[in-house]
């Protein structure tokens, strides 16, 4: 059954007809053609379809989308234009944290909500919010060394 | 009579009196005793319609009542074994004395209940008394559907004989000496089969009466959440008390307040049976989602609310084990808190914080949140590391919502590691699983 859905997505209204059980990640790549956020285990296992709900890091591939109705969504393509997005994707560049990439839009996206909430971890924080966004390449500990320098806002 | 004689004679005079005493005592009441009113045979009963189908499916063909009968007893997850042919058996029921295999009960000549008349299926489910005169184990609950009346239960066969017919023989049991002498359930059934069909209660409401048939004649609500005697059977002293069942803890249903129902609104219970979950209270998942799943859920409204009635009038039993009240909710950042198990920490945090929050309260649904639940509050964290093995998975109206089983990725240690933390974090005391004790809760799950 397809039901008629409105979200706000990146700040814009996107209305289309999805079934209300349907996860947001599938909305976004398939539906509304985001593609930056990627699909890894589909069980909130990986964290590579990490995006925010009312700024939260939250998976997208186990949330169906009758559950982010009036809630504020922001995805990869848009966490730029908040301050913590910004700075981590400098951090990012700049500590050449990327490997093959793949599960850089959850990662980036988990930090930016890490320093949103907590603007100067230490590395218990970084774990307690890192630990469910797993890396095959191994970036882990450049992904340290760039969510401290986007905290402190100095280059290494 | 001589003077030996008579000393004999009453020594084993006594011994019988003691023998039958013994007897009662272990027996206890029945499970509709507590309602203490003036019963009257079903036939007499004029005030409403207790047994049988809601008014909506009075009209229905005999085959169709008999689904909603079957649904109603919740046949179907006990005769079916995971993954194969529905009704056809062979899930293994794992107890301390060996393993019991469900039986077929699909209309096969051979394997099936193809055979079976109308005395025989009457004799299986009213009597425990199989076809060939064997007894059947209380596994089966007849101790429960006894209640059923004929016309019921014979609905329930006619819908089992409109199924197709699935040829699957069930693996023998594997029960260990005195439990494999079928023989020796002639004497338990005489003890604790009650036999007899349901009678309504005067003093009750027609709600209520409807209520109960549909609590104890069908639903069989204490096979689960009543304590066991001596005997293995029902102790309705304790009626609704809560007890383990394979390796899954059904939580006290009684009226008390502090860990029964009795602050549990209307809309919660009736939110809890027919999906799944109430606000606030959590979600059902193990023995109990599978009872949504395949039977509350398929419920009449009118039949949610009688046994929403019924559990109102259940005596209040307590739960000594479990703390008064339920946590509230933790602190949103990971340092604050309980953190005295490191390792069940960095599990959660890999594995349980992205969709259970810090805090307990879930990001992605109200389903996965875990403050104010029964199963992170109960010190023994059965339920915690029951799910964690075997993840969950719920059907809601708007589509469903699942867990991992997460059984074959983390060792015993590190579920009970992760068990310890969620229960201190979330829960008003922390367990103290050990990994043999997750090894003990993964063999008694039926599979």
């Amino acid at each position: 059954m397809h039901m008629a859905t409105t979200l706000t997505i990146n700040g814009e209204t996107k209305s289309f007809d999805a079934p209300p059980d349907m996860p947001l990640l599938w909305v976004l790549r398939d539906i509304l053609g985001m593609t930056g956020t990627k699909f890894g285990c589909g069980i909130a296992q990986c964290g590579a379809c990490t995006v925010h709900v009312d700024g939260k890091a939250v998976r997208s591939c186990v949330l169906p989308v009758s559950a982010v109705a009036n809630r504020v969504i922001t995805t990869i393509e848009h966490v730029g234009t908040t301050p913590a997005g910004a700075k981590v994707q400098k951090a990012w560049l700049e500590a050449e944290v990327v490997q093959c990439g793949y599960c850089q839009s959850g990662q980036i996206m988990s930090a930016a909500a890490l320093l949103a909430a907590t603007p100067n971890p230490d590395d218990s924080d970084i774990d307690a919010a890192m630990a469910g966004n797993i890396c095959r390449c191994g970036t882990y500990v450049r992904i340290r060394e760039a969510i401290k320098q986007a905290a402190n806002g100095r280059q290494s | 009579m001589s003077g030996k004689m008579r000393i004999l004679t009453s020594l084993i005079v006594i011994a019988l009196v003691v023998a039958a005493l013994g007897v009662w005592i272990i027996r206890g009441p029945g499970p509709l005793d507590f309602a203490g009113g003036t019963k009257v045979a079903l036939a007499d009963y004029r005030a409403g319609k207790p047994t049988g189908v809601p008014a909506k499916l009075e009209k229905a063909s005999l085959v169709e009542r008999g689904e909603y009968l079957a649904k109603a007893a919740d046949c179907m997850v006990c005769h079916t074994k995971p993954g194969e042919k529905d009704y056809a058996g062979g899930l293994a029921f794992k107890l301390p004395f060996g393993t019991l295999y469900s039986t077929n009960i699909t209309p096969d000549k051979d394997t099936g209940i193809g055979n079976y008349s109308d005395q025989d299926f009457l004799g299986a489910v009213q009597h425990g008394k199989r076809r060939d005169g064997a007894r059947l184990y209380p596994a089966m609950p007849y101790t429960s559907y006894t209640f059923m009346t004929d016309e019921d239960v014979l609905a329930v066969k006619a819908y089992l004989f409109s199924l197709p017919a699935v040829r699957a023989e069930a693996p023998e049991n594997t029960l260990s000496f005195p439990f494999n002498q079928r023989w020796a359930m002639i004497v338990w059934s005489a003890v604790f089969n009650p036999d007899t069909r349901f009678a309504p209660d005067t003093s009750k409401s027609p709600e209520w009466n409807r209520g109960a048939y549909l609590a104890e004649a069908l639903a069989h609500c204490g096979e689960c959440h009543t304590p066991r005697n001596l005997g293995f059977a029902l102790d309705n002293r304790r009626k609704f008390g809560g007890a383990i069942t394979a390796g899954w803890r059904a939580f006290n249903v009684s009226s008390e307040r502090a860990t029964g129902l009795g602050n549990w609104s209307d809309a919660d219970l009736v939110s809890y049976l027919s999906l799944g979950h109430a606000p606030g209270h959590g979600s059902a998942s193990g023995p109990m989602g599978e009872a949504v799943d395949h039977s509350f859920s398929q419920f009449a409204p009118e039949d949610i609310s009688s046994i929403v009635a019924y559990l109102r009038s259940v005596p209040p039993q307590p739960s000594p084990d479990l703390p008064a009240t339920t946590a509230p909710v933790a602190p949103a950042s990971h340092k604050d808190g309980v953190t005295a198990d490191a390792r069940g920490k960095k599990v959660f945090a890999s594995a349980c914080a992205s969709c259970h929050g810090w805090s307990g309260e879930s990001p992605v649904s109200p389903m996965a949140t875990l403050t104010g639940t029964w199963a992170v509050n109960d010190p023994a964290a059965t339920n915690v590391a029951q799910i964690v093995i075997s993840g969950t998975k719920r059907h809601t109206p708007d589509g469903a919502l699942s867990m991992p089983a997460f059984g074959n990725a983390y060792t015993d240690d590190e579920i009970a590691a992760v068990a310890n933390y969620v229960t201190g974090r979330f829960g008003t005391k922390g367990s103290k699983l050990t990994a043999k004790d997750v090894a003990e809760l993964r063999e008694q799950t039926a599979e």
